[in-house]
């Protein structure tokens, strides 16, 4: 097609330029790129029926950009049979533009299905480059806090693992709050989706952790979680990340970079949260420790205090009193028989003393009939010159005294 | 230190003390009887240390019993 209008021509208003030299401009500079080989994704095929070419539409995996693709019957025959949505492709094209309809598609003369050995090789191949670069550092790992505030949770709408993780965080602590942003967790849409719902729980302050969940799948079903993207998202987020994707066995590359890996969602719940019986129950043993150990305590003091109080210097303090009162009475008692002692000697020497006393008795001499002249001064009378006429006597006899006169000498 | 501050450890090592001079003897009756009525008093003190922690303890244990759940 030739176009009157001058090419150096620039468009003005009072002399736009026609649709159709815009169009023809638009499809020169399209066709300015040439052949290509592009690696994308499969959205979409469409192999409409009574007609040879196949309308694809091919994705990026790691951001929500796409681009329609025409091949031949023959092409995709030829390079991938069996060519389903989902598959990753290496197609060799070359962008059009369609003047009729003002689009643009890429016509492909070559399409390969990259097959799960290749892909698996990109993965292994992009895990030693994150790993190179440190993403995968245990350094970098932030501990996901002891009891989350609020758990922000990526997971695919109404799924099991989205079930797995609430049911069983709950179970465990049922203050839990979680907020949940429903993505795609498989298919082209998964990476930028997860990327967008990651941004979102990250920039909210109440989210301390996140989890990343999905069920079990195919290698190729879990491949989004290997998307180099995807991975650098998760690295670069503030708050702590904890992946738990399909089982056990299975490792995205996700796993490496998130902050905590749990083996699946269910084991996911029950890193986020501690349970609350066993906690309760942890303090509880803690508390019957505590007590044991107190009580013990204050029974053996208790039985320390007892033997002190028990020794007989305490326990009977009347023996300090006794010691010194035996001592006392023994004292008492000698003090006693030695005066005893003493009297019944004194006793007896009176006893004999009397006996010579009374050995020297006039009384038997009286008893005879003898009579004791004595002068009223008690001066025994011996001597007639003693007395002189008219002195009064005392004649003592054994049965008593007379009184006397002397009339004569 | 007045008695009252006395801690539970003085106290019992007090008393410990005071039982040894007292069963080692040769001390006056004076003193004999001084030493008992410390002693008496020493043992007072740490046998109300050993009832104020019982009670405490008594008390933090009924608390948890009332304690609901």
């Amino acid at each position: 097609m030739r176009v009157s209008e001058p090419e150096k021509d620039k468009s003005t208003p009072e002399r736009p330029w026609p649709v159709r030299v815009v169009s023809q401009k638009i499809g020169a500079w399209v066709g300015k790129l040439g052949w290509v080989w592009i690696d994308g994704q499969l959205a979409q095929i469409s192999r409409r029926p009574g007609t040879q070419v196949v309308f694809l539409t091919l994705r990026d995996p790691s951001a929500d950009l796409s681009l329609t693709v025409t091949a031949h019957r023959d092409v995709l025959d030829a390079g991938a049979p069996n060519l389903a949505e989902g598959a990753r492709v290496v197609l060799h094209a070359k962008p059009e533009f369609y003047p009729a309809r003002g689009t643009l598609s890429l016509r492909a003369d070559e399409i390969r299905q990259v097959g799960l050995g290749e892909l698996l090789a990109r993965i292994e191949r992009l895990k030693r480059l994150l790993a190179a670069e440190g993403l995968f550092d245990p350094r970098l790992k932030r501990r996901p806090p002891f009891l989350p505030h609020r758990i922000g949770l990526v997971t695919g709408r109404a799924s099991a693992a989205e079930r797995d993780v609430l049911t069983n965080a709950r179970r465990r602590w049922p203050a839990v709050e979680f907020r949940v942003v429903n993505v795609a967790v498989q298919g082209p849409a998964a990476v930028p989706q997860m990327i967008d719902a990651l941004a979102v729980l990250d920039k909210d302050p109440d989210v301390d952790v996140i989890i990343l969940a999905r069920g079990g799948g195919s290698v190729e079903d879990l491949l989004p979680f290997s998307d180099e993207a995807l991975c650098r998202a998760v690295s670069a987020c503030r708050t702590p990340i904890i992946s738990a994707i399909g089982h056990e066995t299975d490792t995205p590359l996700v796993d490496f970079v998130a902050d905590l890996r749990a083996s699946t969602p269910t084991d996911a719940a029950k890193r986020v949260v501690p349970d609350l019986a066993e906690e309760w129950q942890r303090i509880g043993q803690a508390r019957a420790r505590l007590n044991r150990a107190m009580t013990g305590l204050l029974d053996r003091e208790q039985h320390r205090l007892d033997l002190l109080r028990s020794r007989p210097v305490l326990a009977r303090p009347e023996l300090m009193v006794d010691g010194r009162l035996a001592d006392l009475t023994a004292l008492r008692d000698r003090a006693g028989r030695c005066l005893a002692h003493r009297l019944s000697a004194g006793t007896d020497e009176l006893g004999h003393t009397l006996a010579r006393l009374r050995a020297l008795s006039p009384a038997a001499t009286l008893q005879r009939g003898y009579a004791i002249v004595q002068r009223p001064d008690g001066t025994v009378v011996r001597e007639p010159a003693q007395v002189a006429p008219g002195d009064a006597l005392r004649l003592r006899l054994a049965g008593g005294e007379v009184p006397a006169t002397v009339t004569a000498s | 230190m007045t008695d009252q501050d006395i801690s539970y450890e003085a106290a019992r090592g007090e008393l410990a003390a005071v039982v040894e001079k007292l069963e080692a003897g040769g001390t006056t009756l004076e003193e004999s009887l001084a030493l008992w009525e410390r002693g008496e008093e020493l043992a007072a003190i740490c046998q109300r240390w050993l009832d104020g922690a019982r009670a405490r303890l008594d008390a933090a244990r009924r608390e948890r019993a009332a304690e609901p759940g």
